[in-house]
């Protein structure tokens, strides 16, 4: 232990001295007396059991409408309520990624981050190199939430953009939308009306007017897909796909004319959308 | 244990504190408000530092930067960029009338004036179509840092070149001092002045408003702000939200462009079309932070609305409806949000509740009382 203390004090002054005459290299000398005390704290380290094997994963994530990829700013696209429509962006939360192994274990996500943001408008959102190291095996399938669950949706979970632009006003029910999918559609007017089909948590109103409480919207999907296997020392490519077709035709229509264009403030639109969120996406192993 | 102790000793005994350079700037470390982002724009290579910053203030605010000999064409940043407007130069500037800026020529500049602060919290684009921002082909354009230089060299500006600033500047001899404080040699740079310049607005922090107090939990609002308040973040009510910030982003702005909604024809080159050449982005701009804005009037990038009234009402009931306009526009074909006069008035007293008069007031920012 007094070895330990010791090089607490020398490695910085060694590295002060020696090499960074440069103030600004102070964090690294933090650094470096955190990770000198560690190592210097296990001096004699048990070896244990060998580390379990891992892989990596990275997710992909696509936004298709009919199985293709959606074309945005093109009013072109026609839903089963018969609304013509064209989408400008897609922005959503994806969170609790769970994979199921085929021997009973399972692996939430949890390191570096364990809520991933999708923004059509910013392609690096639109694949996620996990930082995890994941247990390898055959994983049977993989279950997420749509959104972010109660526990951790709270308002300044996020204070970055491009997360923190999600907020959901605390009046409403706070913490983040789980989805903004903007676009434009010919309404039954012939006028081309902008829609916001924006979910996040939703509201219970008196006859008044007054919120008396809210009701969370996230749900869990368990995607259809492809078993794989998560190999030591590899990368297991997935892709998640959202069809955006579906969240309008199945299992219920979801009419842009009967709901209108906003719908943060209405329950009743929000959760029949959730009803068709839940097989909204799927999931596919990109094996190029 | 042996070797680290030698080494420990041979460190302390070893002189070399004379090669730890005499002029070594001060870190300045950003305190980051309540609920304000934590990532900051300082670029790696002009890290901010009290030397950098007080110099950066000098040149601020001193005319001799645009280069010309004759006094009367002297120009600096705070010619337009005044703190007493939140760094715009006001509505009711003797010179700019009805706060049109131009520059030493009188050539107008192509917009009207965008404010000064929370910059450092800015990862997106700068002017109102973000022409400079980090995808611009040019690495000279893409960082707050490219504005010194802008502001010099532009016609409806400074009207100047690089070379006469630098000459100007170097001839001040109390300036060599403050340059190798800052950076190490006396050496005059138009990098070095950008560099110092983007340090000192990099300090603009504006996080105390009425509205900041009552995040904090220090105050309460009033009924009418309150109501504001609701309306601004609510759909169903002004939905001001989703383009402007609120609590969840206290800059209140995204630094993104949309169409909202003020015109049919689109012939500005310079809006966010012009930049990226995308034609959903025709009559686009930055939406402004809406904090300060009691400070300044005129309002849009063409000064078109002189009072928030005129503004309030346009978002009401005085939308143009065009194929450009941003979905998040949503009641464009009520023609706006169709507020009440009550309603308009209660908007109104939310929006006041985001002056800050401590940043307009706040004696680190303001003309120093001697130049070098
Ligand atoms: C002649 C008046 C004038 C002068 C002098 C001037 N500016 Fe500006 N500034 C403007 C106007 C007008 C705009 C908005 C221009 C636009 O976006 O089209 C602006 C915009 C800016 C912006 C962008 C703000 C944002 O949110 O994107 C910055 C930063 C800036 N100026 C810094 C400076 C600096 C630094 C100087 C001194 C070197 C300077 N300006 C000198 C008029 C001026
Ligand atoms: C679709 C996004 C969007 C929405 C919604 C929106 N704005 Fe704006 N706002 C903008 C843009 C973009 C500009 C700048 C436009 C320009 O200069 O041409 C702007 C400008 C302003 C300005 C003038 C800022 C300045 O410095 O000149 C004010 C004030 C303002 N908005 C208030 C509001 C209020 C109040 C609401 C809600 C009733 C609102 N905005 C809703 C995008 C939006």
């Amino acid at each position: 232990m007094k070895n330990s203390i010791l090089i607490i004090i020398i490695v910085p002054l060694v590295i002060l001295f020696g090499w960074a005459n440069d103030g600004m290299k102070l964090k690294y000398l933090l650094f470096i007396i955190i990770t000198a005390s560690f190592f210097s704290c296990n001096d004699d380290p048990d070896p244990g059991p060998p580390a379990p094997p891992t892989g990596k994963i990275v997710f992909e994530f696509q936004h298709l409408f009919h199985n293709n990829s959606v074309q945005f700013d093109t009013i072109r696209y026609l839903n089963a309520a018969g609304n013509l429509m064209m989408f400008t962006e897609i922005q959503w939360f994806i969170s609790d990624v769970t994979l199921h192994y085929s021997n009973g274990d399972n692996y939430t996500i949890k390191e570096w981050k364990d809520i991933h943001y999708i923004d059509t408008d910013i392609p690096s959102t639109l694949a996620w190199n996990v930082f995890d190291n994941i247990p390898a095996g055959i994983v049977d399938s993989v279950t997420f939430t749509f959104g972010i669950n109660e526990q951790k949706n709270q308002s300044f979970l996020f204070v970055n953009p491009p997360e923190s632009l999600m907020f959901w006003p605390d009046i409403l029910g706070g913490g983040y939308h789980y989805l903004k999918l903007n676009g434009k559609w010919i309404d039954n007017l012939q006028r081309v009306s902008p829609f916001n089909f924006h979910l996040g948590i939703g509201q219970i109103y008196d006859n008044q007017g007054n919120i008396t409480g809210f009701i969370q919207n996230y749900f869990s999907i368990n995607p259809a897909g492809p078993s794989f296997n998560i190999e030591q020392g590899k990368t297991t490519e997935l892709i998640i796909i959202m069809d955006v077709d579906s969240w309008f035709d199945t299992p219920e229509t979801w009419d842009l004319d009967y709901w209108g264009g906003d719908i943060m403030q209405n329950q009743a639109a929000m959760a029949a959308a959730c009803i068709n969120g839940k097989d909204s996406f799927r999931l596919s192993l990109n094996i190029d | 244990m042996l070797l680290p102790g030698i080494i420990f000793f041979s460190c302390t005994k070893n002189p070399d504190v004379e090669l730890i350079p005499a002029h070594k700037p001060t870190p300045y470390e950003i305190t980051i408000p309540f609920g304000f982002p934590t990532k900051l724009n300082i670029p790696e290579d002009n890290p901010m530092t009290i030397e950098g910053i007080e110099l950066g203030r000098y040149l601020f605010y001193d005319g001799r930067i645009s280069g010309h000999a004759d006094p009367a064409k002297h120009m600096s940043c705070a010619t337009c960029h005044l703190q007493e407007n939140a760094f715009e130069c006001g509505i009711d500037h003797p010179v700019y009338i009805n706060g049109k800026t131009h520059g030493v020529t009188g050539i107008p500049t192509p917009h009207f004036m965008l404010p000064l602060f929370n910059q450092v919290f800015n990862h997106s684009g700068y002017l109102w179509n973000g022409f400079v921002e980090v995808s611009n082909s040019d690495p000279m354009l893409r960082n707050l840092e490219a504005l010194t230089y802008m502001g010099i060299i532009a016609p409806h500006e400074m009207n100047s070149d690089t070379l006469s600033a630098v000459n100007a500047i170097r001839a001040v001899p109390g300036y060599s001092e403050l340059f190798k404080k800052a950076f190490g040699t006396e050496e005059v740079t138009i990098d070095r002045m950008s560099k110092a310049i983007s340090q000192f607005i990099r300090t603009f922090i504006s996080a105390n408003s009425r509205f900041d107090k009552y995040m904090r939990g220090e105050v309460q609002l009033s009924p009418a702000e309150l109501s504001g308040y609701v309306l601004f973040v609510t759909e169903e009510g002004a939905d001001c939200f989703h383009c402007h910030g609120g609590a969840g982003n206290p800059l209140f702005t995204t630094h993104l462009y949309y169409n909202n909604g003020k015109d049919s024809i689109f012939n500005d080159p310079r809006d966010r079309f012009g930049v990226t050449g995308d034609p959903m982005k025709r009559g686009a701009y930055k939406a402004p932070s809406l904090r300060n804005i009691e400070f300044t009037a005129p309002y849009m990038h063409d000064g078109r609305f002189r009072t928030l009234d005129e503004v309030i009402d346009f978002y009401s009931s005085g939308l143009i409806n065009s194929p450009y306009i941003d979905p998040l526009m949503h009641h464009i074909n009520n023609d706006g949000v169709q507020l009440t006069p009550t309603e308009k008035a209660n908007l109104k007293a939310f929006l006041l509740a985001l002056s800050d008069h401590d940043f307009i007031s706040n004696p680190a920012f303001s003309r120093p009382e001697n130049l070098p």
